[in-house]
């Protein structure tokens, strides 16, 4: 599954580069930060910064690039118990 | 190997000492008491969920914590020992472990059979009562970190923590003035906090901008006692500690 992304920036005083992420319905369904070179436990990555509906959750995992936050997100979305 | 103590060596008798001066029965009785002596590395189990021991586990030096894994993976911990404590006393009458204990550090540990503390419970009743309190207030601290955990917002729980684990320290003699040796790294605290390492080290790098501490390698020292007490919400009171002066 595709998802749209949207730059943002995000007001978290610390990295403020960001992406919105929308499901196929055009829904906001997270936010990811780039994790900036400060960041003492994971520079360059791309954080969960808040999830939305299935997305969100006491998880907040770290990811190498968007395409693996994208795979996680929508494993998320897509997960039913 | 085995060994005994004297008092200025044992952490145990330090403790109970805080509490109330021994006979010198019972002070033989704890110098006497056998113990089998080990060092642990560093991120080592010493005891898992569902053992049934037949010993427990005194800290000599180090630090360990005291921690429950969710299914799918997750790690919950919901204590951090140290010299003194016996983290897993309670398997002295609850026969299977519903939580695990690893270290942290390396640890110095002495293992005391049962059966030894048994022995030591029936001949000297004061010494019974103050294990019993001990895990009492192990049960305090538990209350306090869920409180902690559950309502205080990151920023004010990383203080509160810091404020338990200084007193605590200084308890047992391995604080002084304002600093301690904290071998506890962000991932540890992530798992003790409930949130991300990420969320964990922006919040160290907002308290160290803000000069509520100072870290350099695993030292932490407290540079404001008054404002970080007053931003972790933090009253010794659930410490039960004999010498509130130490706490204030």
């Amino acid at each position: 599954m595709s998802l749209p992304f949207q730059p943002v920036r995000v007001g978290n005083d610390f990295d403020e580069e960001g992406m919105l992420v929308f499901n196929s319905h055009h829904r906001l369904v997270a936010v990811l930060a780039h994790l900036s070179e400060d960041n003492e436990v994971s520079p360059g990555q791309w954080y969960l910064e808040a999830g939305f509906g299935r997305s969100n959750g006491p998880s907040h995992p770290t990811f190498a690039d968007l395409d693996m936050a994208q795979e996680w997100i929508a494993q998320r979305l897509a997960y039913r118990p | 190997m085995h060994a005994s103590f004297l008092s200025q060596d044992n952490p145990m008798i330090r403790k109970i000492e805080s509490v109330f001066t021994l006979t010198d029965d019972e002070r033989q009785a704890l110098e006497n008491l056998p113990m089998q002596l080990a060092v642990i590395k560093d991120d080592q189990d010493i005891v898992r969920e569902g053992d049934r021991p037949s010993r427990s586990c005194l800290i000599l030096s180090g630090f360990t914590a005291t921690y429950k894994i969710s299914g799918d993976g997750k790690r919950q911990i919901m204590n951090f020992s140290i010299a003194g404590d016996i983290p897993d006393l309670q398997s002295l009458h609850l026969k299977v472990l519903d939580c695990s204990i690893g270290t942290l550090s390396t640890c110095r540990v002495g293992f005391i059979t049962h059966e030894a503390l048994r022995d030591l419970c029936e001949r000297c009743p004061r010494i019974t009562a103050a294990f019993w309190r001990e895990t009492l207030i192990e049960a305090a601290i538990f209350r306090e970190w869920l409180l902690n955990v559950g309502r205080r917002e990151a920023y004010n729980r990383v203080a509160h923590l810091f404020c338990e684990l200084l007193v605590r320290l200084r308890a047992v003699g391995l604080a002084k003035d304002d600093a301690c040796d904290l071998p506890i790294t962000q991932g540890e605290l992530a798992d003790a906090f409930g949130i991300s390492t990420v969320h964990v080290n922006r919040v160290l790098q907002q308290m160290r901008a803000d000069g509520l501490i100072v870290t350099k390698g695993t030292r932490l020292t407290i540079p404001d006692w008054d404002r970080l007490k007053e931003v972790g919400e933090f009253t010794p009171g659930y410490l039960h500690l004999e010498q509130p002066e130490e706490a204030a």
